[in-house]
């Protein structure tokens, strides 16, 4: 093979990993968009000044606050990923039950676990009756230019909530925004 | 003019007047010198720097509105502005323009980074930032090994130092995993033998490693830092020969060391503990600070003598630098009172002075035997 031919498969390989990379975030995120297990979460208002920055809103979740007393096991360390454990109460609504660092296993109609990191309060010197400010990876939303000031008005007035799709290693993704219990934004997958 | 030539151009004259340079022997200097082509041309520069504009064009698409077109649409344009950025490569490098093929494979990289941050944003992905900023840099380093580029390498050790940065901002931890990175890159440095590569991925690690003891052990293990700097300036100094008959390398490496083994004598004596016990100063303190403080002003001036002796101009220049920096943060600081502070000064002067004065004894005694021999 000549240098040139050689550099132009180089070229080649290259773009078709880049694109591979590109294409594999899509299909993950198809596959558990599609065949992810369902929940609804109610939204609640965020720092009101945080709440619209740029073109995302900021969405905060009741379960996004954690007693750090649910842990079970070894403290997660600071930014990794560890579990927690959501149980669904007889109004509909989801709490979170259990914290643990290696995935439990709940096959439960009422139970699901959803993966989460958390940059506060995994110090060394944080107290067990801490409120731990969980992130699932579901808290940013981009909205069409000039839509932010609306849904900061119907989260603050807790008319809103998320469609969240779950898959079965915790993995959470937004499928769409519930407003006034009808869903309203509505992802399509391509 | 190039720097370099100018220099040549003024010495020849002066040879010339000596007469060690005739006529035919200046004037064959100075043809060789004219048809010497500057390695720094416009047009690759402008390439580069128009690649670069290509991408921040691509990346305020983040900030742009493109709410209009679908999701299908969005990604078609991204992909296939990717594959005609590496199209272009292709078609450049077949006409031998190989500076423009390289600025359109730093084009590609940073579409690629866009893309990234595009999908993620498509699809709300939040998940943890600084791994989009991995996959980002690996797709950097695969494009400096397989179309061996330089660019592309430098932008792979620009994108693990935000990585890092960004992972122990969030984790507060040490961040080991970015010497798997590192380490991959740097070994694709030394593969491309491209010597500013090597002195990236150097710097890129003195980068890593002087934050290192706000996240180890007690979390101000700075002395760590000073350590290996420390061993590395004396092993490059002491092995210097058995260094650079393999690489020519002795001489940064020195200078690396000595980067390192000074910042973090600076966060032990000034930064440290300003973050324990604020701007108030007890005995102990004080005391820690002025043996701290001799100890740096000693390993700078045995860093000059050193690099005088091995014509190291480099390590030469930033131990100036740092001497200056650690006297006039001293001098800020203050010992106490001020009568404190300008006793440290006279006794460090009149240490310096006498050093000055061995110096100019030993080089007086030199010079008549090199002259004689």
């Amino acid at each position: 093979m000549t240098a040139t031919r050689k550099i132009l498969l180089a070229l080649a390989i290259l773009a078709l990993a880049q694109t591979g990379v590109l294409a594999a975030m899509v299909i993950d995120r198809v596959r558990l968009l599609t065949s992810g297990r369902e929940i609804t979460l109610p939204i609640v208002p965020v720092d009101p000044r945080d709440l619209f920055r740029g073109e995302y809103v900021r969405l905060g979740y009741d379960v996004g606050r954690v007693p750090a007393n649910l842990l079970e096991g070894p403290r997660p360390r600071l930014n990794r990923p560890f579990y927690v454990v959501l149980e669904k109460k007889p109004d509909g609504t989801w709490a979170p039950i259990k914290i643990s660092r290696a995935k439990p296993s709940e096959a439960s109609a009422d139970r699901i676990v959803l993966k989460g990191r958390s940059t506060f309060g995994w110090s060394s010197t944080a107290s067990p009756d801490a409120v731990l400010a969980v992130r699932y990876g579901i808290e940013s939303y981009f909205v069409p230019e000039g839509q932010g000031k609306r849904l900061e008005v119907l989260a603050r007035e807790k008319r809103m909530a998320a469609l969240i799709a779950v898959d079965a290693k915790g993995n959470a993704a937004i499928k769409g925004l519930i407003v006034d219990r009808a869903l309203q934004y509505e992802e399509p997958l391509f | 003019m190039s720097w370099y030539r100018s220099k040549v151009e003024r010495d020849l004259a002066r040879w010339q007047t000596a007469g060690w340079v005739n006529e035919a022997g200046a004037s064959a200097i100075r043809a060789d010198l004219q048809s010497r082509k500057s390695p720094f041309g416009v047009a690759p520069i402008f390439a580069i720097l128009g690649a670069v504009l290509f991408g921040f064009a691509a990346m305020s698409f983040v900030a742009s509105n493109w709410t209009a077109m679908s999701k299908l649409a969005r990604l078609a344009l991204l992909l296939a502005t990717l594959w005609g950025c590496y199209g272009a490569a292709a078609v450049l490098l077949q006409r031998q323009l190989n500076a423009f093929a390289q600025a359109a494979v730093l084009g590609g990289i940073a579409v690629y980074g866009a893309s990234i941050m595009l999908i993620a944003q498509m699809y709300h992905m939040e998940g943890n930032p600084p791994d989009a900023i991995l996959m980002w840099a690996l797709g950097a380093l695969l494009a400096a090994v397989l179309v061996r580029s330089n660019p592309a390498l430098a932008a792979t050790f620009v994108l693990l130092v935000v990585w890092t940065c960004w992972e122990r901002g969030l984790g507060q931890a040490a961040h080991w995993t970015f010497l798997i990175g590192w380490a991959a890159t740097a070994a694709a440095a030394a593969w491309l033998g491209w010597r500013p590569g090597l002195h990236l991925a150097a710097l890129s690690l003195v980068v890593w490693l002087v934050p290192l003891g706000f996240f180890i052990f007690d979390h101000h293990a700075h002395w760590i830092v000073v350590l290996i700097g420390g061993a590395v300036g004396v092993a490059a100094a002491g092995a210097a020969p058995a260094i650079d008959r393999q690489v020519p390398a002795s001489a940064a490496l020195f200078a690396y060391g000595l980067i390192l083994a000074f910042a973090g004598l600076h966060i032990l004596q000034f930064i440290d503990p300003l973050m324990l016990f604020g701007m108030q100063q007890d005995t102990d303190s004080i005391q820690r600070l002025v043996l701290l403080a001799i100890l740096t002003l000693a390993m700078l001036l045995g860093a000059m003598l050193w690099a005088l002796g091995a014509d190291n101009r480099a390590a030469l220049w930033l131990a100036y630098a740092a001497f200056a920096l650690e006297i006039f943060t001293l001098y800020l600081r203050t010992f106490g009172t001020l009568l404190n502070t300008s006793l440290f000064f006279l006794i460090a002067a009149v240490i310096v002075s006498l050093l000055a004065w061995v110096a100019y004894r030993l080089h007086q005694r030199k010079v008549p035997t090199g002259a004689a021999a």
